[in-house]
């Protein structure tokens, strides 16, 4: 090796054999980092295997059980119940332990994503995204309140319209998308709350490719009036949920993957029951939304498919919020009604 | 029939063995991962600083480069390519570590990790992005022949842009995730797919009417001759790329595009006049619909807009086309002269 010469050259060799010395050590850790990688991948596939097995060999036992049930003596009958809990039990823990291991994605996300593994394999890293998803729905309301607003009263033409009903597309795709994922991590959000976002993303592609014309104009401010109280109400529940899901988390009573929700759910009896007339109210302006749309495709001028096709999400979407919400409430009520008379 | 109960406790004890092994497996892995953890982030953390570190390096030696003597000039030059090909070390380092998404990820999935961390799984994930774009591509030629051909409703028209505008949706975002996981795709091949995205989109606002006649069947014509010319494109590349992985003289990662790249002419220039047809159709179609929008009757935005996207199209498409030829040529003409 020569003197390194002087002056800023020989800055930049002093500083390139810095680099070099680091790059060493980086390239060991990568390497090790790599060796670890591999091992891991490899308890991955044990665990997840073991998993698979012994679920299977449970859910055959607990058939085998139920079918002799009936049957039993009266004392083997405790034996036989004892046994079921612990098999339900043992299953609630399959499912935690999933929840710490990649797994292949369902339909929907093999649709858009292919098979890239979307498992966040810590605990702060599933809270994060969490925490992330329920950000962007807040801020995407807000933003939504805005626009609709705007289109309502200060624009009036089909383009912004056009922009504000893409916007509703994209919101509700990467919603399904997303809650996709968090299932995937392990959220238990439950059936309707679901299926609603992939109507809602339908109803909106069809309000998208709606041509402007009479029929258009004469359900346009009806539709945007409804989009503005339905993101006000919408951003009540998501401001009221976190606050709520924030202090039954810490109290230890909600699961930390528990996500706020556009209905009525059972542990908001505590403290958010003044949501409910909203919410009842946003599901009676969606029944309208329904009958104003199928009077109008019954109007001789009307020659589009969008409207006949808009009255039925809405209307499917009223049935399902509303029978959803009722049956919390009827709960509610059948537990009042125990708990009184065990007084 | 206590007899099946008791066998019925029997199998539950077996499970109960198994379950706690598992439970010990569940829980080394547990702890193997948060290891696993702190050494990607200190990974991370060690490679960013080196990067930062490298350009400020590259910086200082450009600018030191105009006033050095000429044997410094030749060290400098050595030093260049030696911050390349750490550049480069460090790029196939960070395939195997978790990164923060772009932005278009970023705001359709959110913040979680697309980074697959072996080799086979990314291998796996880029050979069903390209079968994928095989299958849809013949759903789609299907489609068009349907509509062009058999179908006259506007519905069905609809449910064929719906399509496109997915494909080329879940197209974007399967790049983004292979562009995180280490594939080399260059600029407008990947631009390009946004905006067919935003094309198909407007697309599928296009109200019906005259204007709307006017086009369709020119569009669909054109999309049947798209997706032929796609088919023959991932069909043809597929092969190729493979022999030239095998060879080792392309990336595991690298992808199948629609248009033409450098290394496809080694064998694959028959593909060029269709290539260069499709790109004198967008420009027809651009041209065909400035005329339209100029009609008396038209007064829809879409006819406007969908000229422009189909005018940056060809653009795009035919640049990045030439570039590859020209640069193909030169490199001939030098050859030439070498011998």
């Amino acid at each position: 090796m020569h003197p390194p010469p002087p002056g800023p050259l020989g800055d930049c060799l002093r500083d390139w054999e810095e680099l070099q010395q680091d790059f060493h050590g980086i390239q060991e850790t990568h390497r090790l980092y790599r060796l670890k990688l591999e091992e891991l991948t490899k308890l991955q596939n044990s665990c997840t295997s073991s998993i698979t097995r012994q679920k299977k060999r449970l859910q055959e036992l607990a058939l085998v059980l139920r079918k002799c049930k009936p049957s039993l003596p009266s004392e083997a009958e405790e034996a036989a119940r004892e046994l079921e809990n612990q098999i339900k039990e043992r299953q609630g823990l399959f499912f935690d332990m999933e929840a710490y291991l990649p797994k292949k994605n369902g339909l929907y996300l093999s649709l858009v994503l292919g098979n890239v593994n979307v498992t966040l394999l810590s605990k702060q890293a599933k809270f994060a995204y969490k925490d992330e998803y329920e950000k962007f729905k807040l801020y995407l309301t807000i933003i939504l309140i805005l626009i609709s607003f705007t289109c309502r009263f200060l624009l009036n033409s089909r383009v912004t319209d056009a922009a504000f009903n893409f916007l509703l597309v994209w919101y509700y795709c990467t919603l399904t998308i997303r809650e996709s994922i968090l299932i995937n991590n392990g959220s238990r959000i439950k059936g309707w709350w679901v299926f609603h976002h992939y109507v809602s993303t339908f109803l909106s592609g069809v309000m998208l490719t709606w041509p402007d014309g009479l029929m258009y104009q004469k359900f346009r401010n009806q539709f945007l009036s409804f989009s503005m109280y339905q993101s006000f109400v919408q951003f009540l529940q998501y401001y009221y949920q976190s606050g709520c899901l924030y202090r039954l988390r810490a109290l230890g009573e909600r699961h930390t993957m528990d996500l706020t929700v556009e209905g009525f759910q059972s542990w908001m009896w505590r403290g958010l029951t003044f949501l409910l007339p909203f919410l009842f109210f946003g599901h009676f302006w969606q029944l309208f939304n329904a009958l104003t749309l199928f009077n109008l495709a019954r109007d001789p001028e009307c020659k589009e498919w969008q409207v006949l096709m808009c009255g039925f999400p809405f209307l499917l979407l009223f049935l399902g919020n509303f029978f959803t919400t009722l049956r919390v409430v009827h709960q509610k009520f059948h537990n009042q009604l125990h708990g009184s008379k065990k007084e | 029939m206590s007899g099946q109960l008791e066998r019925c406790e029997r199998e539950w004890h077996e499970l109960e063995g198994e379950f706690q092994e598992l439970q010990e497996t569940h829980r080394i892995y547990k702890q193997k991962l948060e290891e696993l953890n702190a050494l990607q982030t200190s990974c991370s953390s060690s490679i960013n600083k080196q990067k930062t570190r490298l350009k400020d390096l590259k910086l200082t030696l450009q600018r030191y480069k105009r006033h050095a003597s000429r044997e410094e000039a030749e060290l400098v030059q050595q030093m260049g390519a030696n911050i390349k090909e750490r550049q480069n070390v460090f790029f196939d380092m960070e395939a195997y570590l978790p990164k923060k998404n772009g932005l278009y990820l970023n705001l359709v999935l959110g913040n979680v990790n697309v980074t697959l961390l072996s080799n086979q799984a990314k291998f796996a994930y880029k050979d069903e992005y390209e079968k994928f774009k095989l299958y849809l591509t013949i759903i789609l030629l299907l489609g068009a022949v349907a509509c062009r051909f058999f179908l006259h409703y506007r519905v069905t028209d609809e449910v064929f842009n719906f399509l496109l505008v997915w494909y080329y949706c879940t197209l974007t975002i399967r790049e983004s995730i292979l562009i995180s996981n280490g594939s080399r795709i260059k600029g407008w091949w990947v631009s390009h797919h946004y905006v067919s995205t935003f094309l198909s989109g407007v697309m599928l606002t296009w109200p019906n009417g005259l204007i709307y006649q006017k086009f369709r069947n020119q569009f669909l014509a054109f999309s049947i001759f798209q997706s032929c010319v796609q088919f023959l494109q991932y069909y043809y590349q597929r092969g190729c790329l493979y022999r030239l992985r095998a060879l080792g003289e392309r990336n595991h990662l690298d992808l199948t595009v629609e248009g033409f790249q450098s290394w496809m002419w080694r064998g694959l220039t028959f593909l060029l006049p269709f290539l260069f047809c499709g790109h004198f159709w967008q420009l027809y179609n651009a041209v065909t619909l400035f005329e339209l929008s100029s009609h008396e009757e038209c007064r829809e935005w879409q006819v406007f807009v969908l000229a422009l996207t189909f005018l940056v199209l060809f653009l795009g498409n035919f640049l990045t086309t030439l570039k590859v030829v020209h640069t193909k040529l030169q490199q001939n003409r030098s050859k030439a002269k070498k011998p």
